[in-house]
């Protein structure tokens, strides 16, 4: 019968739980099914509004290099470089995906991905956008992979 | 995609909207959705290795959190303890500035587990009494008859 200890301290570890990619999934999931597909948009929306409205404030200070920066960050973090691809021009940014992290750690553990998970990068750039001068379009998006194209551009006068 | 090192942040605001839908018992009924649908790894292990599953599936959790803590397992006594000195969540949402945590943030702990560790036969102590600072410890012990 063994004693053991184990003491850690957090510079001990990289901070990177994939595992929270099924949590997240589960939570969606939850949502839809206990209160609809508007309810889970409608959660995305107002967590989008609070967490990143400094990403919002640096959209509207620095415009798309804002962007590019924060999915720099997010892949580079989840250790998927290789899965972005980012292509500006005026006043537009392109982000392809190859193969979504998430959606790869979420089936790598056998679980089904949400109808609905698509809306973690719909509804959430889209709220990133709103009240800033940018719009945001999901282009297409692989629900096996989620490879997807998106596209952030000026918005016109009126839109 | 939100990065699962963002993660902490949505679900700490998915308890707000849970309890804007329909009151703390809406968050209640998803933790205890969690518990059944989402700790699976937790009661295999437990149920397979006894106390000893507990020590296996913190370690890999609270490795991959980044945690600051001291885990012991004492087998001999049936037991099981966590001193968590600064939790990687909810350090981080006191952290963050621009968001403030739910309310019960830390409450979520106590039911997921409790739910898996109690029907098999173990004693879940949890001490939340820190968490304002993200600290907290819990004890699993065997209960014997």
């Amino acid at each position: 019968m063994a004693r053991e200890i184990m003491r850690r301290s957090a510079s001990d570890n990289k901070y990177l739980h994939r595992d929270f990619h099924a949590s997240l999934n589960l939570g969606l999931e939850y949502l839809r099914r206990r209160f609809g597909d508007e309810s889970v948009r409608e959660y995305l929306r107002q967590f989008a509004l609070a967490f990143y409205a400094p990403l919002k404030q640096a959209l509207r200070e620095k415009g798309l290099d804002a962007v590019k920066e924060h999915y720099l960050q997010i892949f580079a973090v989840e250790e998927a470089l290789d899965c972005l691809e980012l292509a500006s021009s005026a006043g537009e940014l392109t982000v392809f995906v190859k193969r979504c992290p998430a959606v790869a750690h979420i089936r790598a553990g056998g679980a089904e991905v949400s109808p609905l998970f698509d809306e973690t990068t719909n509804t959430v750039m889209k709220a990133v956008c709103e009240d800033t001068p940018y719009s945001f379009e999901l282009v297409s998006y692989d629900a096996q992979t989620g490879a997807s194209t998106q596209r952030f551009f000026k918005r016109r006068l009126g839109q | 995609m939100i990065s699962c090192t963002e993660f902490i942040p949505a679900y700490s605001e998915l308890f707000r909207f849970l309890e804007q839908k329909g009151g703390e018992g809406a968050v209640l009924d998803f933790w205890e959705y969690l518990s059944s649908e989402g700790l699976g790894l937790l009661r295999d292990l437990v149920i397979r290795h006894g106390i000893r599953g507990c020590y296996l599936y913190w370690s890999h959790t609270l490795n991959e959190e980044a945690a600051d803590f001291t885990m012991t397992l004492d087998e001999e006594a049936g037991r099981f303890s966590i001193q968590m000195h600064r939790c990687p969540s909810k350090g981080r949402l006191l952290e963050c500035g621009h968001i403030v945590p739910y309310r019960n943030y830390c409450g979520h702990c106590d039911v997921l587990y409790r739910r898996v560790l109690e029907p098999l036969g173990y004693r879940y102590d949890y001490d939340l009494s820190a968490c304002g600072h993200a600290a907290c410890s819990l004890t699993v012990e065997q209960i014997r008859n």
